[in-house]
């Protein structure tokens, strides 16, 4: 199989950059531009890393904080949790409000619980997707 | 004019087959496209007619503005079955042009607000991340289109998982995806027999948006996974959708997403015209056709007589 990530049309500068910011979202701690590098599956040079990473902490979306000789990032969460909370207020009203929003959101129904979980199993094998059962 | 004028409120019916193969059939960019030309242009006809009918059957209401002459029974004889149907057309008229308001401004209302809710952050490449418990995502259009994810639905999925997210999003953005959206839902505010195809727009653009991501990770394996995954996740949670925002893995029939995405990739040609679906795509075509014929001799009859009447 070819690397396509090195040629698919999205990943662009701004497909990077989105996929770094997800990455230190799903971690807890500061990270540094090496761990990122390492995390993203090492195909990026690591000065590529570290560019993307002063990017996201010029525009805000980063902080920073020394660690030894380099700087580990996380996010900046304060003004992104008054978001979510505005953001929950918006989809449950809207959905409460009318019928037409409440049917499209049409959850699983249990068949497609199932349906679902034996598709995931076939690719992982049953070990991983009954993680998923919680 | 005679019957003209009705046959569009009928053919609707053509496209019905059509909807029904199209989404296993068609590259679902192709079906997305076909069936919402199909949609819009039955919906447009169907209601130009509706409104025909209102213009002969209110002319005779006591104090229409309408010149005096549109009420003769020379205009009225041109339209079967005209005092029926026309008081009939006045009330669908009003129902379909008032539904249609209230969904746009609806819309509009969902995507100002969402939009509102996310202003001050910074984005990353178009995406924003929220921190929720509950897993959502989903693409918002605008002058400043943004993804959206909540920390919990990145954190269900692993690195390449996160990656087909952020592409499908991207692709509902890029291929403007709302605006088919759109189309079929007011296509099916306007006439019942249309609703059908905007139930099958609505699964198309999301498996359009889900063969874009795979093209963009080079993997449907894990463009299959991270929908099945997020789904999973999402109904564990009773995580929120909004219908005016496309939203990843979030509806309905997530399983057959999952499992053509396992399937062999789906290919661009037309179907021969023999096949099922290429028959059923003739049909809705010649049904459409059909239906632009009938309301332009309607159009253009009423406009004949209408002059006349008026001159006298």
């Amino acid at each position: 199989m070819t690397d396509s990530r090195q040629q698919g049309p999205r990943r662009g500068k701004g497909m990077l950059e989105a996929e770094v910011l997800a990455l230190l979202w799903t971690s807890t701690t500061p990270r540094t531009a090496h761990w990122v590098q390492v995390e993203l599956g090492g195909q990026l040079a690591y000065s590529t890393v570290v560019t993307i990473l002063s990017r996201l902490y010029e525009k805000g979306s980063l902080s920073r904080v020394r660690e030894g000789r380099a700087y580990a990032y996380l996010p900046v969460a304060d003004e992104a949790g008054l978001a979510a909370r505005r953001m929950c207020k918006v989809l449950d009203q809207e959905s409460d409000r009318t019928a037409v929003l409440a049917s499209f959101v049409s959850e699983l129904s249990a068949e497609d619980e199932e349906t679902l979980r034996l598709l995931l199993e076939r690719i992982d094998g049953p070990a991983e997707a009954g993680h998923h059962e919680g | 004019m005679r019957f003209a004028v009705y046959l569009p409120m009928i053919l609707p019916l053509s496209a019905l087959p059509v909807a029904r193969l199209a989404v296993d059939h068609l590259h679902p960019r192709t079906a997305t496209r076909l069936l919402t030309g199909v949609a819009a242009v039955l919906a447009l006809c169907s209601t130009w007619c509706v409104a025909l009918l209102v213009i002969v059957g209110s002319a005779q209401v006591p104090g229409n503005p309408l010149p005096d002459g549109w009420g003769d029974p020379g205009v009225r004889d041109a339209v079967p079955h005209v005092r029926l149907f026309g008081s009939l057309a006045m009330v669908v008229l009003s129902v379909v042009v008032t539904a249609s308001a209230a969904m746009l401004l609806r819309d509009r209302r969902v995507r100002r607000r969402a939009r509102a809710a996310i202003a001050a952050l910074p984005d990353a490449g178009g995406l924003v991340v929220i921190p929720d418990e509950r897993p959502y995502a989903y693409a918002l259009p605008g002058r400043e289109p943004r993804v959206v994810a909540t920390t919990a639905m990145l954190a269900c999925l692993t690195r390449d998982e996160r990656r087909a997210l952020i592409a499908h999003e991207h692709a509902h953005l890029a291929g403007r995806h709302h605006v088919f959206l759109t189309v079929s839902r007011l296509a099916a505010v306007s006439h019942p027999l249309l609703r059908p195809l905007r139930t099958a727009i609505a699964y198309t653009v999301e498996r359009w948006a889900d063969e874009d991501a795979a093209a963009a990770v080079g993997d449907r394996t894990v463009t299959a996974r991270a929908v099945g995954k997020a789904a999973l996740s999402a109904a564990k949670s009773g995580a929120p959708a909004a219908s005016a925002l496309p939203a990843f893995a979030a509806r309905g029939p997530v399983p057959r997403r999952v499992a053509a995405l396992l399937g062999p990739p789906p290919t661009s040609a037309w179907p021969a015209p023999a096949s099922p679906t290429g028959f059923a795509a003739i049909v809705a075509a010649a049904g459409t056709t059909v239906s632009v014929c009938a309301t332009a001799n309607a159009a253009f009859a009423l406009f004949v007589i209408l002059k006349a009447s008026t001159a006298l």
